[in-house]
């Protein structure tokens, strides 16, 4: 369903990612590892659109989607959240999800200006609906709070069901556990397993190996921008390359 | 969003402020015995509007505008032009010069909105300088016995006996200022508001969340340029004058500080700068040539000690009062 195929992307003298093709099966748990600054992020980066890859095709259901803004990436049908939390921090928790919703919404400037029967029904619509996203994860009681002042677990939640209230085919997950205690992580795993019998499709980058190893249909290994390794969960765990480059890298 | 007053709250006090609002030039006539204080409050009422402007553009969209007495001026003097010297009526230059500052804040958002903070503020520092120079330099335009100088321009008000006072006036510009603040909440809780909010709090999400970034904020800055655009041309018509000075930068501080002081990014807080700081002007007339230290004292003052405006700092107070009620509370049910 989602494909990625032979992307490079250099920056200066350095190659971030190098050659990378991988694709992701629809209804599936994707996983993408490595040490750090192997160039997962960059990869996530290229997929949705914050940086153009030098060299490669994103392929999205057939659609070809390299090269193009973040915000049409995002209305073809990926979406994404952040490695480095980015929420909309003085809007309201209701709201973030809201704005996750944009590309799926239909009122226009003029409905929204002049109050339409029509942007009333459709704003009725959705705010019912991103309260039942928010009580999806848990945060409905937050509703009108500022994102800002939600404890750091719950801003990664929030982020989440920001991304899915696009509806996407693929939802790309950047380190989704990092900050996380064992508690919220073993959560975390319930949920992602409840977003896949939504019949939502999951890209994950994630250093956690128990989360991945339980959680993952299929892995990629990425190492220093190359692809090191890919399989199951239980291949990935034997294969002596990868073992060589955890433990030879900082982890 | 956040509700500092419960709703049961809410409907007394609207109907309060409707009271006062409406029976305002009255009460100020039987006081003052003249007109001149309901002038001011029609000043105050077209500024309402040309902040609630700026607000839609700096406090919602996060796109800083010094230059936005520019839009005032284009507004003023394209429909001054037009009631000049061809005679249109009033329900035509008000369009006419809104539209033209739209237009005109469209034409330029569409470079603009490329660029980042600092560099935004400088270009648009620029646009009211050329606007400015542009009035200044340009020939007079026909008979001056009435009308356009290089100084500033009178207007005549043949076309308008149905406003041949300023309660009248007050009335006829608060209908005004009721459709802009409706229209301006209706645009913020809306999917479009709340893609110019993305855009201030976060740029790259929004691109992510599939807000376009670019068309956003040149959609920001056409509708911002309306609002103060067809303050601008109503405001030749109520004072029957308009100069280019009005152009600089003294202006634009002006409507900045209002709203910076007033508090961005809500309803009423550029309702509250602007009666503020219009009374203290009244107040400090004699003083005039000291604005622009008033305006640096008073932004100084907000960026220091009111990083929310007036409205924020009330706000606060009044959840901080509550929260205190509440735990009073809970200590004594505790005892
Ligand atoms: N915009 C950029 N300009 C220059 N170099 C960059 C840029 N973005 C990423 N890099 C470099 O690309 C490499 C890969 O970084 P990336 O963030 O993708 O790693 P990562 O696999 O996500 O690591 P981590 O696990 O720490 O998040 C790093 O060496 C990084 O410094
Ligand atoms: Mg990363």
């Amino acid at each position: 369903m989602l494909e990625a195929k032979n992307i490079t992307i250099r920056f200066g003298g350095l190659t971030a990612v190098n050659n990378v093709s991988m694709q992701v099966r629809p209804g599936q748990i994707t996983a993408l590892i490595g040490p750090n600054g192997a160039g997962k992020t960059t990869l996530f980066n290229c997929i949705s659109g914050v940086y153009v890859p030098n060299e490669g095709e994103v392929i999205l259901d057939g659609e070809h989607l390299e090269g193009k803004m973040g915000y049409k990436i995002n209305a073809a049908g990926i979406s994404r959240t952040y490695q480095v939390i980015n929420l909309f921090w003085n809007m309201t928790v209701l709201e973030n999800v809201l704005v996750g919703m944009h590309s799926r919404l239909t009122a226009t400037f003029w409905d929204s200006l002049f109050h339409t029967k029509k942007k009333r029904e459709e704003e009725k619509q959705i705010v019912e609906k991103a309260h039942e996203w928010l009580k999806f994860v848990g945060l409905d009681e937050y509703a009108n709070d500022r994102a800002g002042s939600l404890s750091y677990g719950k801003q990664r939640l929030l982020e989440i069901v920001r991304g899915l209230a696009s509806e996407p085919k693929v939802i790309l997950l950047d380190e989704p556990a990092a900050g996380m205690n064992t508690t919220e992580k073993a959560e975390l795993d319930v949920l992602l397993q409840r977003i896949l019998k939504m019949g939502y499709t999951i890209l994950v980058v994630e250093h956690d190996m128990k989360l991945i190893m339980n959680i993952s249909d299929y892995i990629y290994v990425l190492c220093q921008g190359s692809l090191l390794a890919e399989g199951t969960p239980a291949e990935i765990q034997n294969n002596p390359d990868v073992i060589a480059a955890y433990l030879g890298g900082d982890e | 969003m956040n509700n500092t007053l419960s709703t049961k709250k809410k409907l007394p006090i609207g109907i309060a402020v409707a009271v006062v609002v409406l029976a305002l030039p009255f009460i100020l006539q039987l006081i003052a015995g003249n007109d001149y204080s309901v002038m001011i409050c029609c000043i105050i009422l077209v500024y309402v509007i040309a902040v609630s402007g700026l607000d839609i553009l700096f406090g919602y969209s996060g796109q800083i505008s010094l230059g936005h007495a520019a839009f005032f001026v284009i507004g003023a003097y394209t429909s001054g032009l037009l009631n000049n010297y061809f005679n249109t009526p009033l329900w035509l230059t008000i369009p006419a010069g809104a539209l033209l500052a739209t237009g005109i804040g469209a034409l330029l958002a569409w470079p603009a909105s490329k660029l980042k903070f600092h560099f935004l503020s400088l270009a648009t520092v620029a646009f009211g300088e050329i606007v400015y120079y542009f009035l200044y330099v340009s020939p007079k335009i026909g008979d001056s016995s009435i009308g356009f100088t290089n100084d500033y321009m009178g207007i005549n008000v043949i076309n308008i006996p149905f406003l041949d006072n300023y309660t009248k006036w007050y009335f006829f510009l608060l209908f005004f200022v009721v459709i802009f603040l409706l229209a301006k909440q209706s645009l913020i809780h809306s999917r479009t508001g709340r893609a110019f909010m993305a855009i201030r709090e976060n740029t790259h999400a929004a691109n992510g969340m599939g807000v376009n970034v670019r068309k956003n904020k040149i959609i920001a800055f056409a509708v911002s340029a309306f609002y103060t655009g067809f303050a601008g041309a109503v405001y030749v018509h109520l004072i029957r004058y308009i100069a280019p000075a009005t152009a600089q930068q003294k202006q634009s501080v002006l409507f900045l500080t209002m709203l910076l002081f007033g508090g961005t990014g809500s309803l009423v807080g550029p309702i509250i700068g602007v009666i503020f700081i219009e009374l203290l002007l009244e107040l400090i007339r004699p003083l005039q040539e000291y604005q622009m230290l008033l305006y640096g004292i008073l932004l100084l003052i907000v960026i220091v000690a009111l990083p929310g405006g007036l409205y924020g700092g009330v706000k606060d107070a009044i959840v901080s009062l509550k929260r205190r009620k509440e735990t009073a509370k809970l200590a004594k049910s505790d005892q």
